[in-house]
């Protein structure tokens, strides 16, 4: 993975300069094994944050910015496990102001948390139950395990796909899954968050997504939404691939990125 | 009257200890005035109904149990295991952060990325913490993804195998014990304490040898019977972790103690609590009153 720290202002506690918390820091490493420790953190990439150059946006590109006292990290993927989920920890440890929270990122990929998050603080989501077996229907159905990304979800309208998608998604019977009944009518939307804001959206999904990232500080989300009528509901937050982003995306992310002032 | 649900999952459900556990921690609930529901991940909808929850189901952030603490927690109803254990104790690297922040005794402990796997740097681990090593993947329970390495390209076996699952890896030191102290504690007190005596032809609490699972041997111990400095290390682990319940496992090797691990969920049926009857009132009291 590529880690970049975008960084306008400069600060003084650079990685280098960092108290000597003996965890998820160069120093601990070093300190502990003795072990010249290259790791991705400390690859203070040249990456100019002034708009001249591109800031990369390549696969499992992972980015550091500050803006005010807060960190955020920008990355395709903030899974758990994962070089993302590691380096939000690595500043919770060292007890910086870092965005999204660990926690955070946790609730919002493991479906039912999230639309229950979301749903105590006010967004429209979507009614979910969990099952081991059935599924009213129709339904929008999501995998609930340890292999399971929101970005995988089947839609089900009859019994026979139910029966082959539950199949999938609980890796034959051995996990759980959580369905979300569709009304008649009912259509499934997705479109991409980047620190709140969207690209070319209604007022309504601009609303939601400016709601999503207050709540849960993602900064690069994709949204999945059940429209009935004119109403959305939440159904899921999933990852986003930089070769997915449209070219008004690109450019939103692009512009966050290089602390454009107007953001 | 107050309502206790206890959270199961079949799946994870595997013997009859683990069932008998659960009927006599409803005895014990019951016994104390309480009405008490067993939730299945189907029932989750349930949880705000509740006053207190006790998670009794192989706990991770990416399973059933994580959502049933967090729907706990959100609706402000006391939980074991609350979400942030869950959330620590089920990532070595996150655990060992934790305990090593808070300057709890353990291994020499390392985090690997997976661009640090390189024949330099394992080369320098092993000049470092010795032949053999112990590789763990952060998010093993039962022992089952810790492997002991005793050369590079055993190293680089397993690495590459447990990279696979996380982005980082815990390498260790090798400490040598016929034993594991277990300390439970509650809140930040000594709960029960046991022995977690290791099969002869493994180094873990639970094996595969010859196609067996051979699992530890567990010997209840009263207090007075176990090293003061072994309880007072087990104490200050699960303080570094928080305040909910824990289960310490601790090698105490000539006299030097390592904390080997700090498990939420521990397991309360196989005999540990012999010498300690009051351990599920003791929880059950715990949720009521927080």
């Amino acid at each position: 993975m590529n880690t970049k720290e975008i960084d306008s202002p400069p600060h003084k506690d650079s990685p280098e300069a960092f108290p000597p918390a003996p965890l998820l820091t160069s120093d601990a490493i070093v300190k502990e094994s003795g072990i010249p420790f290259d790791g991705p953190y400390f690859r203070k990439t040249a990456v100019k944050a002034n708009g001249k150059r591109d800031p990369n946006m390549i696969k499992d590109s992972l980015f550091i910015i500050r803006r005010g006292d807060m960190f955020h990290i920008i990355s395709e993927n903030y899974a758990f496990k994962t070089e993302t989920y590691y380096s939000i920890l690595r500043y919770e440890m060292e007890g910086k102001p870092v965005r999204p929270s660990s926690s955070a990122v946790l609730d919002a990929y493991v479906v039912p948390i999230c639309l229950e998050r979301a749903k105590l603080a006010g967004i429209p989501v979507c009614t979910w139950g969990i099952s081991q077996g059935y599924t009213p229907l129709p339904a929008i159905i999501y995998g609930l395990n340890y292999f399971a990304t929101a970005s995988d979800f089947c839609i089900v309208r009859d019994n026979d796909e139910a029966k082959d998608a539950i199949k999938h998604i609980t890796n034959i019977g051995k996990y759980p899954f959580c369905y979300q009944t569709l009304d008649n009518g009912a259509t499934v939307h997705s479109c991409i968050g980047i620190f709140g804001k969207t690209a070319r959206q209604c007022n309504a999904v601009s609303l939601l997504a400016e709601k999503v990232y207050s709540h849960f500080s993602i900064p690069l989300v994709t949204m999945v939404f059940v429209k009935t009528g004119e109403q959305y509901r939440l159904s899921s937050l999933a990852p986003v691939k930089y070769s997915q982003l449209l070219g008004e995306e690109r450019t939103l992310l692009a512009a966050y990125l290089s602390h454009q002032e107007f953001l | 009257m107050t309502r206790l649900g206890i959270f199961v999952d079949r799946k994870t459900l595997s013997n009859s200890e683990q069932l008998n556990a659960l009927i006599r921690c409803r005895d014990v609930a019951e016994g104390m005035g309480h009405d008490v529901d067993f939730i299945f991940p189907v029932d989750i909808n349930k949880i705000p109904g509740m006053d207190a929850l006790f998670i009794r189901a192989r706990t991770d952030p990416m399973n059933v149990t994580y959502v049933a603490a967090r729907m706990a927690s959100m609706h402000g109803i006391p939980v074991i295991d609350d979400p942030r254990s869950i959330q620590i104790c089920s990532d070595k690297v996150n655990m060992y952060s934790h305990l090593i922040k808070n300057r709890i005794s353990v291994p020499v402990t390392v985090f690997l990325s997976k661009n640090d796997l390189t024949i330099e740097n394992v080369t320098n681990l092993f000049n470092e913490l010795g032949s053999p090593l112990i590789i763990k993947e952060p998010s093993t329970s039962f022992s089952l993804r810790v492997e002991k390495v005793h050369d590079i390209t055993g190293f680089f076996r397993v690495a590459r195998r447990f990279i696979k699952l996380s982005d980082w890896i815990v390498v260790q030191q090798y400490i040598e014990s016929k034993y594991d102290w277990r300390v439970g504690v509650l809140d930040g007190k000594l709960l029960y304490a046991c022995k977690y005596t290791i099969p002869s032809d493994t180094f873990k609490i639970q094996a595969s040898v010859n196609g067996h699972i051979v699992y530890c041997g567990v010997e209840s111990v009263s207090p007075d019977k176990v090293p003061p400095h072994v309880i007072r290390l087990g104490i200050a682990a699960a303080d570094a972790i928080g305040s909910g319940l824990y289960g310490v496992d601790i090698k105490n090797n000539n006299g030097d103690a390592y904390v080997i691990e700090v498990n939420d969920n521990p397991s309360i049926e196989s005999g540990e609590d012999d010498c300690y009857p009051r351990i599920f009132e003791q929880i059950v009291t715990h949720l009521f009153t927080k």
